[in-house]
């Protein structure tokens, strides 16, 4: 991780009223790399996305774009900055040619040039003429993806950017996002959508209330991509007993049996026991652990293991 | 929005003037004719009705509708020029693409400032074709036409008192977030203080002290200075003094917009705006 850091947050907090929707967050992104955002509804992401470009006055703390503090030199700091934000908003009545022009005069620079290589790299060139208000949301999506490159950003800033996307506009919307990594620009991705992070994010930021929990690269957030054993089971207490005794440590009940985490080798094993004590298991079958597990385990409201950042 | 107003302007300008030409005339020919018994004064009442079509009452007539019917345009005109930058979500946009808030504000009150310059010209320009048109038509003398000298400052006056409307308009779309609470509160202001301020100087004529400090008397006192008033005003000799009255017009400006930029300047930006 040697590229210049783009964007640094150092303690930033935001609390509306006695809520506190960001609470001390440090993150970085660096050149070239891809950052995913992951947190629940209400997780403070989108307050988080605008203390950095400066619609959120941040209750302490501060956010720096190439260096500069967003608070103080806001406009110098943004002009490094391409940002969608979560709802895709323009003048209805303009084309989406009018609409991207006039975020270009508002850039100033080469933007203007940029107008339509972006409209035809985002697949809107046939239809850059027609009115944003007919756009579909896939459509508009688009546009908002253009916006932020019209001032060739250091830094690009997507909040949701595959929301109603097909499935193949999905696709190259990763395609997309890898290339703009490869253009030496840092990329901050908030999504909900996990496997969508799991295929881009160079390293993912979880937050829960305000609070970074868990940071890494996929690899470390899923622990090496480790692996469990679902086994499905009738009598959930005895056979995690059973398996506690062989030394099993992370067992979860789940509604059809057990979750264990255990070496992929030792499903033999487990079988055996299993079938000693008199429980036979209906299936035992090995899974990796997905974003999406981790994700739900350091997310869920009761769950012990919500630590503090890694 | 702003063609559809300037259509609108020129297009009620013109129906207005043939209307009280149509109705008028009509009364006047039935008077004559025996159909409908005459005004206890004669017609010279009708006729002299007929006289505010002449191109040489445009300074009063045309110009004070213009004046009418473009305050109420402008009010809604302002409210929505800046409130559906918060529909629409069209102000967080800017913002994120490096738009600062003063320079939003600024470049709002500066393309209303140069609308209501386009509208009151648009708006005289209408009332005049409108009077040589329906004058022609109705066979009416335009004598000595048009005082120019007499139109413009007319039309710089009634430019001048849509800018405390607008802004206030402006100021409570920006608080509210909304351009239907800058359309309503400007109404509200531009007809119930008016309403208020006459009532309240009908009873006693010691409450001009007060409402002189208000919009819609400072309004008055802007328009009839220095010109034969349209419509009488049994209050007139109350009247602030013309001067004080657009002094007092600036400053509501200047409270309103400041308002309106303290308010954007603080303002977290969450949905929308």
């Amino acid at each position: 991780m040697t590229g210049e850091v783009v964007l640094r947050t150092n303690g930033l907090v935001k609390r509306f009223g006695s809520i506190t929707a960001v609470n001390g967050l440090d993150l970085e992104v660096r050149r070239g790399e891809v950052v995913g955002l992951l947190g629940p509804n209400g997780a403070g992401k989108s307050t988080t996305i605008g203390m950095v470009l400066g619609l959120i006055a941040p209750t302490a703390g501060s956010a720096e774009v190439l260096g500069r503090d967003v608070r103080v030199r806001r406009e110098e700091a943004l002009a490094g900055v391409g940002a969608m934000l979560e709802v895709t908003s323009f003048y209805p009545y303009l084309s989406g040619r009018d609409n991207l022009t006039g975020v270009a005069l508002l850039r100033g620079g080469g933007a203007l040039a940029r107008v339509d290589p972006l409209l035809a790299r985002l697949g809107l060139a046939q239809r850059g003429g027609s009115k944003f208000r007919t756009y579909s949301l896939g459509m508009r999506q688009r546009l908002g993806i253009a916006s932020t490159l019209l001032s060739d950003p250091a830094l690009v800033i997507l909040d949701e950017p595959a929301n109603g996307l097909d499935p193949a506009g999905q696709r190259e919307i990763r395609e997309l996002i890898r290339e703009l990594a490869g253009e030496n620009r840092g990329v901050l991705l908030a999504s909900h959508l996990l496997h969508e992070v799991e295929q881009v994010c160079d390293r993912v930021l979880v937050i829960k209330k305000g609070k970074l929990i868990a940071s890494g690269t996929i690899a470390e957030i899923t622990r090496g991509g480790g692996s469990y054993f679902e086994i499905v089971v009738g009598d959930q207490t005895r056979a995690a007993q059973i398996l506690r005794g062989l030394g099993v440590k992370e067992i979860r009940e789940t509604p059809t049996g057990l979750d264990v985490v255990a070496d992929p080798a030792r499903g033999a094993e487990l079988n055996r026991a299993l079938a000693s004590a008199g429980l036979y298991a209906s299936a035992i079958v090995p899974r990796a652990s997905s974003l999406e597990d981790v994700f739900m385990e350091l997310t869920e409201p009761e769950s012990p293991s919500a630590s503090p950042a890694s | 929005m702003p063609w559809i107003m300037l259509g609108l302007i020129v297009l009620t300008a013109f129906l207005l003037y043939f209307l009280i030409w149509a109705s008028v005339n009509a009364q006047l020919q039935a008077v004559k004719n025996g159909t409908i018994p005459a005004p206890a004064g004669g017609t010279a009442q009708l006729e002299q009705t007929l006289r505010m079509i002449a191109p040489d009452r445009v300074a009063q007539f045309g110009v004070g509708l213009v004046s009418g019917l473009g305050s109420v345009m402008l009010i809604v005109f302002a409210a929505s020029h800046v409130g559906t930058e918060f529909g629409w979500g069209t102000f967080r946009t800017l913002l994120a693409h490096g738009a600062s808030r003063t320079g939003f504000l600024v470049a709002k009150a500066a393309s209303l400032l140069l609308y209501a310059f386009v509208f009151i010209v648009v708006g005289t320009l209408a009332a005049i074709g409108a009077s040589y048109a329906v004058s022609a038509v109705a066979g009416i003398s335009v004598g000595s036409g048009v005082d120019v000298a007499e139109v413009t400052r007319a039309a710089v006056k009634a430019g001048y008192i849509f800018l405390p409307y607008m802004a206030l308009a402006l100021a409570i779309a920006v608080w509210s977030k909304s351009a239907g609470a800058g359309i309503a509160a400007g109404l509200v202001v531009y007809f119930a203080e008016g309403i208020v301020a006459t009532l309240l100087v009908s009873l006693n004529k010691d409450y001009a002290e007060i409402v002189n400090w208000g919009l819609s008397r400072s309004v008055s006192a802007v328009t009839r200075a220095g010109s034969s008033a349209a419509v009488p005003d049994p209050t007139a000799s109350t009247l602030p003094d013309p001067t004080r009255a657009a002094i007092v017009l600036a400053v509501y400006c200047v409270i309103f917009l400041v308002l309106a930029y303290w308010r954007l300047r603080s303002r977290d930006v969450t949905v929308g705006g």
